[in-house]
């Protein structure tokens, strides 16, 4: 409706060039602002001003990448593999339905000793946690202890959200479907006793999950009143707050139960499992040696052509073992130096090539 | 008898006039041309060429024609014209007599315009009577056939005086506000979801609602889309409340009604139809009303249409003399009667009504008793009224038009890409369907954990539903609001352009509207108008007695002239009625302001020759509709006017006859010299002292006019006065059978001498034109003015330049200008197509056929083949047609230029219309997209505003396209990793937000503050222009580039991240990780890449790019680090809960965030930095030349510029300069001299042989040829190379 009409024009005696109209000046402020003269850097980018940032960028990665590599070197990281569809696995004879509950032992050699608190995970093949059906099927009032969503679990929980006309707690495709292999390590060494190793199953989920977002129901004396009204989810054998003895790790707040309720990002992930604690300095925590994994197999994974992994492994100040970021570092660095020297090729060849002769004219 | 004769008498005059240039006669006046159209190539030699141009122009042909006026350029070719503003430029091609609205010519020219289905309501323009087919087509596309119609057919109204009103007519209370306070919301959510981009986000926040589709969660695009429709609703609000404060100040302005039997204030909006006003002098008027009465004599008023056609010129109108005594509220109130008129419509020119008085017989009411809304009463102290329309029934308020709305081409450009990003979200939605049923037939099975057989019924047109939800958001949310402020910013920065601002009219450049700023930027093709005169400053008199004097500033001060005139010298008879008919002669309109007489015209030439005499002390004083006063040496002469024989192209010259005060009939006669010199009578003197005269005027560049009186007999002019009655009633061929009349008058001249006017440019037309020229625009002069002073301008403006070929095209039929086409184009030969330097002169007729679609095509590419392309003598719509074809078969971007109402469609017409606010009222800066006030300051506009403009915009468009491809492409690559589930890897609301919060500010700086280079350097290197124009930065190509890098970002945005993630194990306290974490991974680095690409983008940082791109980075942290402690507290967002703490402890997050924007950034730099290596650019040039300059270094041109160095300061300079060479002109030597720091002892080396001695160091003129960088120069005290270019 841009009308030609201005009314201001009836009111301020016409446009400023009719006669005797009165010329309100509209004169705007001389600033720098209103007149775009604000101080600015201009950057210039030509093969001689970006030089130096390549070679610098060059200089810096490399040893960086040079340090991560090496700290990523260092971490020792054994992974078995404990699915056992090849046949001679001794994993084997679990993977029919009817073997239940199934036991297997699988034997492994540790070439170098683990120093320091060594970790150890189960990791998970082609076991897409990232679908978005999976990834909904959960309801995170319930988990922090709502009362009301723990008896009426949100709508994103199905099909999982009631059995048997009860509500499912945990409710969700996600919990229905946690890992319940159980694993056990022991060192085989040299006496005919193979020793336990012990592992310590608190304190491998986060500290918010733990403490803030993970809650059991109030009300009560015990956890199985707490949960009352509810039922198991389908797949568990347990009830949820029969999943730990330890009060303290028992119901929601069961540290299993939270590692896995954090969805991995990728089909073939790995989840914390068990902590293995340095016991002294003068022993290493793991030493050099054989030793045996008992597995209680009960995930299956076959249906999906999925694989089972346990992985020890040592930590550094960035982690687990991952090649990726030194290589990379140093692989950004060296292409960036060779840019650099690339760039001055260019630039000593093309600096002198010049338009200014148009512009003088 | 008088006063009605006369009217009438003018009526038909210009009812003649009417006739005759309806039907296109050309007359004979090109005849003398004829069909030659060849290629002249003598050239014309030097500065003297305007003056020789005069001179011949004199000599051989008419070039000393009554002057045309400024900006009235008139086109007198075959069209008819419904507007006043319309017939003053007929009118103004010459001096006339006042104006006095002819009732016959009025009603004729509007019937004819309606019968036509032409006529663009408040224009000039008018359909032509015989014009091509391609007339009709311009109209079409301009849309000027609007619905008139429905006005057309009007039903009569009857209005009862002093009487309640029956029935109830329209209020007079206005609104042109677009929204009220009731239809506000349904009426702005509807014209924002009637743009398709917005409609598309409404349409996806639709689809969220449906449960189970959206990966996104349900109000994710709601919430960024009310974000967008409330920033802008608040600038609609704010727009429409200014509205709504103007119309209210317009609605209680006061005015006086006659109300229960006494006069009352009462407001604007209380007026109502059948109400008599009475309105004072200066006061605007409230409604249309019929003129009842008045206080001067012969109950005339004056009145100021400025608003209404932009005529700044005064016009008398005049009540019937019936109503003339009813004057006191006794008489009015006592008055009963009614008028019967027809119903409102939005023809200025027309008012049919009756008046019927009880007692009296019926009068008739005519268009000169229709006072108009927005119109302003001048010089009359009352006037009393009926009101007969109101508020929007006003033909004022009728003619309030929409303006058509011109989009710009990087919209258009754009708006097809937004639809191809839709094609391909379409493509990928599919895509990643089809992804999806292979992964469930591959995988479905077996999945036990998500119970895939559950979601098996869902079809096809579910997942896609899904994922077109999922990368909607490709399609940039935020683009159209951010570049809607960016180009009301834009805007105003044009609006506050000091640069532009006209101090001798303190009015500055205004952008009426902001959506074609980037427009400026492409600019190719402007054509402009003879808009490049300027105001009139000078005004020579000269008299065949005494040498002129050439005075300045319309302040003619002949002491000679006057000094004979008061000592009686032996011409002081014949002084006295020169400067008598100049006063007498003419149409001007006196108006009081105080003391002073300000007079209006129509045409500044006749304001400048009447000032010009008053400064003689022959001062006009008063202007009756049958008389004018003079004022003369003190003593009073009020001269009868019997007669105005007006002015026709074909005449060229004006006369009027009138009775002296001493009862004497003379006639009084203005024109070109070669009229007045064919009619002078034998006893005619001073004709040889006239001639010199004139011919020393027109060296010097000034128009010419003769002037010259004859005396009638009473008997004679009573004869003369049956012939003309006769003539004026002929019905075929009026305008030469009153042309005849007039000529039987018109002889016997005595030549009283002659007058010289100056048309002076306005300053710096000539260096504009040439640093337009430079930045590659096309210049074609497209003017109502005649042939000779086109080309003069043209000159004058070095337009032309003297050694520039001309090729004529003056052909009086069709078959002529194919030939003279075709010739000139074979003459031309492999020439065509190229830019040559020829000029191409063309007039109205010929372009009429040069325009038929045979020979169109060749004609335009002979026209492209000259490097500046004359059009003299079109009519507005002619010019119109000319920007429509360069429009549609040039394909460039056209810009049209112009300050008066005849430029209206043209202006329209062109991609960019500018209108010239100047003197030639408000009409084309009214229909125009930005207003300057000089011809000159199109440069800053076009070259510093348009090209800065261009590159903002065109860049935030990108940028936005870019960021958002490179975000949302990142949820493809994931859905490979995630069984094509449409699961997202990012928080819901980080997705929503990333376009109104963590990527706004950006595009902001981008299009805002964005300097490709400063100011100074655009204008100095006009070549910089072609950047902007080319479109390089700004098309397909670049579009898909920018897009295939984002997609290239966005795999190693998400790659790079997920690799790093590969293991989970990234936390110290082998914590394992999930989906978010390393969606959050990606989404930082997404941002600070995104905000970096925006710095690498910015050419020039100032404080507000840092803000911007640091900021938004940092904005991004403090959101995630707040948005990860809400849940439980608020419930949103579990999964976010600790992932701050987990996040930003992490090393691998810290590591990544270096690596990762690098690796993106490298590219694009390396790029870059290669690209401006290997093949410089001007910009880069003169970006590296400013920089220096900021470092304190001298770039070349500084140095050319301001230098003085002393001799030993050579060394130390050539030192500086590496191995960049420095060529030294010295004067009195050959050849350009070296100078390397191989020698940097022996000072100048040339081509590394020759030395220069010390001691010829001097007086050296340094040129540089390439660019670098010199260190301040020592200025000495003791100058050996003073450079003085």
């Amino acid at each position: 409706m841009a009308m030609n009409y201005n009314a201001k024009d009836e009111v301020d005696g016409g446009p400023p060039c009719a006669p005797g109209g009165t010329v309100k000046s509209r004169r705007p402020d001389n600033t720098a602002f209103k007149q775009q003269r604000l101080p600015a850097w201009q950057p210039i980018l030509t093969a001689g001003t970006v030089l130096p940032t390549f070679f610098i960028i060059g200089l810096i990665f490399i040893p960086i990448g040079i340090g991560i590599f090496v700290t990523s070197n260092n971490i020792r990281e054994i992974e078995i593999d404990y699915t056992g569809t090849d046949p001679s696995s001794p994993c084997n004879k679990c993977l029919s339905p009817n073997a239940t509950p199934c036991i297997c032992t699988i034997n492994f050699t540790l070439e170098q000793s683990f120093e320091g608190n060594v970790f150890m995970y189960y990791g998970l093949s082609n076991f897409y946690q990232n679908h978005r059906r999976y990834v909904k099927s959960r309801d995170d009032s319930q988990l922090n202890g709502d009362s009301s969503a723990l008896l009426n679990p949100s709508k994103e929980c199905e099909p999982y959200r009631r059995n048997e006309d009860k509500p499912i707690a945990p409710c969700g495709a996600i919990a229905n479907s946690m890992f319940n292999d159980t694993l056990e390590l022991f060192l085989v060494g040299n006496e005919s006793y193979p020793t336990p190793i012990p592992l310590k199953k608190k304190g491998i989920a986060w500290w918010t999950d733990k403490n803030v977002k993970f809650r059991n129901p109030p009300g009560g004396e015990s956890l199985k009143e707490r949960f009352k009204g509810t039922t198991k989810p389908v797949n568990w054998v347990k009830p949820v707050y029969m999943l730990d003895s330890e009060p303290d790790n028992n119901g929601f707040i069961n540290e299993d139960f939270i590692v896995w309720m954090r969805t991995a990002a990728l089909p073939t992930f790995r989840k914390l499992y068990r902590l293995i604690e340095r016991k002294s300095d003068l022993h290493p925590t793991l030493p050099a040696g054989r030793y045996y994994l008992n597995i209680t197999y009960n995930y299956p994974v076959h249906s999906f052509d999925g694989r089972k992994r346990m992985i020890l492994s040592t930590i550094s100040w960035m982690g687990g073992k991952n090649p990726f970021l030194g290589i990379a570092y140093i692989a950004i660095g060296s292409i960036s130096f060779l840019l650099g020297v690339v760039l001055l090729v260019i630039n000593h060849k093309y600096r002198n090539s010049s338009n200014t002769a148009d512009i003088t004219i | 008898f008088q006063s009605e004769g006369w009217i009438s008498h003018v009526a038909r005059a210009r009812r003649a006039h009417g006739g005759r240039t309806s039907h296109g006669s050309a007359g004979c006046r090109d005849a003398r041309h004829g069909d030659r159209a060849v290629l002249e190539l003598h050239p014309r030699r030097g500065p003297g060429a305007q003056g020789r141009a005069k001179k011949e122009g004199s000599g051989d042909r008419n070039l000393t024609l009554p002057p045309p006026p400024r900006g009235g350029q008139a086109a007198i070719l075959g069209w008819i014209v419904s507007t006043p503003s319309a017939l003053r430029m007929f009118g103004s091609e010459a001096p006339r007599h006042q104006r006095q609205p002819g009732t016959a010519e009025r009603a004729t020219a509007a019937e004819e315009a309606q019968t036509q289905g032409f006529g663009r309501s408040g224009s000039a323009l008018t359909g032509p009577v015989d014009f091509s087919l391609g007339c009709q087509k311009v109209e079409e596309k301009m849309g000027w056939q609007q619905s008139l119609q429905e006005s057309d057919v009007s039903k009569v109204r009857t209005i009862y005086l002093n009487e309640p009103l029956r029935n109830s007519f329209c209020k007079n209370s206005i609104s042109t506000a677009k929204y009220s306070m009731w239809s506000f919301l349904p009426r702005y959510l509807y014209l924002q979801f009637s743009k398709a981009a917005n409609a598309f986000f409404l349409f996806i926040t639709i689809l969220q609602q449906i449960p189970d589709v959206s990966p996104t969660g349900k109000y994710t695009t709601l919430l960024p889309l009310m974000i967008i429709l409330m920033v802008s609703g608040i600038k609609e609000i704010v727009e429409d409340y200014k509205r709504h404060m103007a119309d209210k100040l317009v609605n209680t302005k006061t005015t006086i009604v006659l109300r229960e039997n006494a006069w009352k204030m009462v407001m604007w909006k209380e007026v109502n139809v059948g109400d008599i006003v009475k309105a004072s002098n200066g006061q605007f008027l409230p409604a249309d009303m019929v003129l009842i009465s008045s206080s001067e004599p012969q109950v005339t008023c004056y009145v100021a249409t400025s608003n209404l056609d932009g005529e700044t010129n005064l016009k008398i109108w005049q009540a019937l003399l019936e109503t003339a005594e009813m004057q006191t509220e006794k008489q009015l109130s006592s008055l009963s009667g009614k008028i019967e008129c027809e119903g409102p419509n939005h023809h200025f020119n027309t008012f049919i009504g009756t008046l019927y008085l009880n007692g009296k017989s019926p009068v008739p009411i005519g268009p000169d008793q229709i006072l108009l809304r927005g119109t302003q009463l001048k010089n009359t102290q009352w006037i009393l009224g009926i009101v007969v329309y109101t508020g929007f029934e006003t033909k004022f308020m009728q003619n309030s038009i929409k303006l058509p709305l011109k989009r710009s081409n990087v919209e258009k450009v754009t708006s097809v890409q937004i639809l191809v990003l839709f094609l391909l979200l379409l493509a990928m939605s599919l895509v990643s369907c089809l992804g999806a049923i292979l992964w469930n037939h591959w995988y479905g099975e077996g999945i036990w954990y998500i119970r895939t057989k559950d979601y098996s019924s869902h079809s096809l047109g579910f997942d896609l539903l899904v994922f077109i939800i999922l990368y909607h958001n490709l399609i940039p949310i935020s683009l159209l609001v951010t570049l809607e402020i960016v180009k009301y910013v834009q805007a105003m920065f044009i609006n506050w352009d000091e640069d532009m601002h006209y101090k001798g009219n303190n009015v500055y450049a205004m952008a009426r509207t902001s959506n074609l700023n980037e427009e400026l930027g492409q600019v190719k093709a402007p054509s402009d108008t003879g808009s490049v005169k300027g105001t009139l400053k000078k005004v020579d008199l000269g008299r065949g007695l005494s040498p002129s004097v050439i005075t300045e500033s319309c302040e003619f001060n002949d002491p000679k002239l006057l000094q004979n005139f008061e000592n009686g010298h032996p011409t002081k008879d014949y002084i006295k009625e020169f400067l008598t008919l100049l006063c007498v002669c003419h149409t001007v309109v006196p108006e009081r302001d105080g003391k002073d007489i300000i007079y209006q015209a129509s045409s500044p030439d006749e304001a400048a020759l009447v000032k010009g005499v008053k400064k003689l002390g022959f001062v006009f004083t008063t202007r009756m509709p049958t008389s004018v006063t003079v004022e003369a040496m003190g003593e009073n002469f009020t001269f009868e006017i019997l007669n105005v024989l007006e002015f026709s192209s074909n005449r060229k010259r004006m006369s009027v006859i009138v009775r002296t005060p001493t009862g004497n009939l003379r006639l009084y006669c203005k024109g070109a010299d070669t009229v007045i010199y064919e009619r002078l009578s034998e006893d005619s003197r001073f004709m040889k002292e006239t001639l010199t005269h004139l011919e020393y005027f027109a060296k010097e560049g000034l128009r010419t006019l003769c002037v010259a009186h004859a005396d009638l007999t009473e008997e004679e002019y009573q004869q003369w006065l049956m012939q003309y009655k006769k003539a004026s009633t002929v019905i075929q061929d009026r305008m030469r059978s009153l042309e005849e009349c007039y000529d039987n008058i018109e002889k016997k001249f005595l030549l009283l001498g002659a007058t010289a006017i100056e048309d002076r440019l306005q300053a710096c037309v000539p260096e504009t034109i040439t640093t337009l020229l430079k930045a590659n625009i096309r210049i074609w002069v497209l003017t109502g003015d005649k042939q000779e002073t086109a080309i003069n301008i043209a000159y004058s403006c070095k337009l032309i330049s003297a050694h520039m070929p001309h090729i004529r095209l003056n052909s009086n039929s069709f078959e002529a200008t194919q030939q003279a086409v075709t010739q000139n184009c074979e003459a031309l030969g492999t020439r065509i197509g190229k830019e040559n330097d020829l000029a191409l002169i063309i007039d109205g007729e010929t372009l009429k056929y040069a325009l038929h679609s045979e020979i169109k095509r060749s004609f335009l590419n002979l026209a492209l083949s000259c490097r500046a392309v004359l059009c003299c003598r079109l009519s507005p719509l002619q010019k119109a047609e000319i920007v429509y074809l360069v429009k549609k078969h040039v394909g460039a971007i056209t810009l049209a230029i112009g300050d008066g109402a005849n430029d209206v469609g043209m202006i329209q017409m062109a991609h960019v219309g500018v209108g010239i606010s100047g003197n030639e009222g408000m009409l084309a800066t009214n229909s125009s997209d930005y207003s300057i006030a000089q011809f000159s300051y199109l440069e800053k506009l076009l070259l510093v505003h348009g090209a800065w403009n261009h590159f903002r915009v065109t860049k935030c468009i990108l940028y936005c396209f870019y960021k958002n491809v490179v975000l949302y492409i990142i949820e493809l690559w994931f859905a490979f990793v995630n069984g094509f589930s449409g699961q997202i890897i990012f928080e819901h609301w980080f997705i929503s937000l990333y376009n109104v919060i963590f990527t706004s500010l950006p595009p902001f700086t981008l299009g805002i503050f964005e300097q490709c280079c400063s100011q100074k350097s655009l204008l100095t290197y006009p070549q910089l222009y072609r950047i902007s124009q080319a479109g390089n930065t700004f098309n397909t190509k670049v579009f898909w580039f920018q897009c295939l890098n984002a997609l290239i970002h966005s795999f190693i945005l998400f790659w790079m991240p997920m690799k790093m993630l590969e293991h989970d194990m990234v936390l110290q306290g082998g914590h394992t990780t999930d989906y978010l974490f390393l969606g959050n991974f990606i989404y930082t680095y997404v941002i600070v890449t995104v905000c970096l690409k925006a710095g690498l983008e910015t050419l020039s940082w100032n404080k507000f790019s840092h803000l911007a791109i640091w900021g938004s980075i940092l904005i991004w942290l403090v959101f995630f680090a707040i948005y990860s402690f809400v849940w439980p507290t608020i419930p949103i967002a579990p999964e976010m809960r600790g992932q701050v703490n987990m996040v930003l402890a992490c090393p691998h997050f810290w590591l990544g965030f270096f690596i990762v924007p690098t690796v993106c950034l490298i590219l694009n730099l390396i790029w870059k930095s290669i690209i401006n290596t290997y093949n410089r650019t001007l910009l880069e040039e003169i970006r590296e030349m400013e920089s220096s300059r900021a470092q304190g270094l001298y770039p070349p041109t500084m140095f050319k510029r301001r230098y003085f160095h002393t001799f030993h300061d050579f060394p130390k300079l050539i030192r500086h300069l590496s191995n960049r060479r420095l060529e030294l002109h010295i004067p009195n030597s050959t050849g350009p001299y070296s100078a390397t720091p191989a020698s940097p002892k022996v000072l100048l080396s040339v081509d590394g042989n020759f030395i220069l001695p010390v001691s010829q160091a001097k007086n050296l003129e340094v040129t540089l040829t390439s660019s670098f960088c010199y260190p301040t120069p020592i200025v000495s005290e003791n100058p050996i190379v003073p450079t003085s270019k």
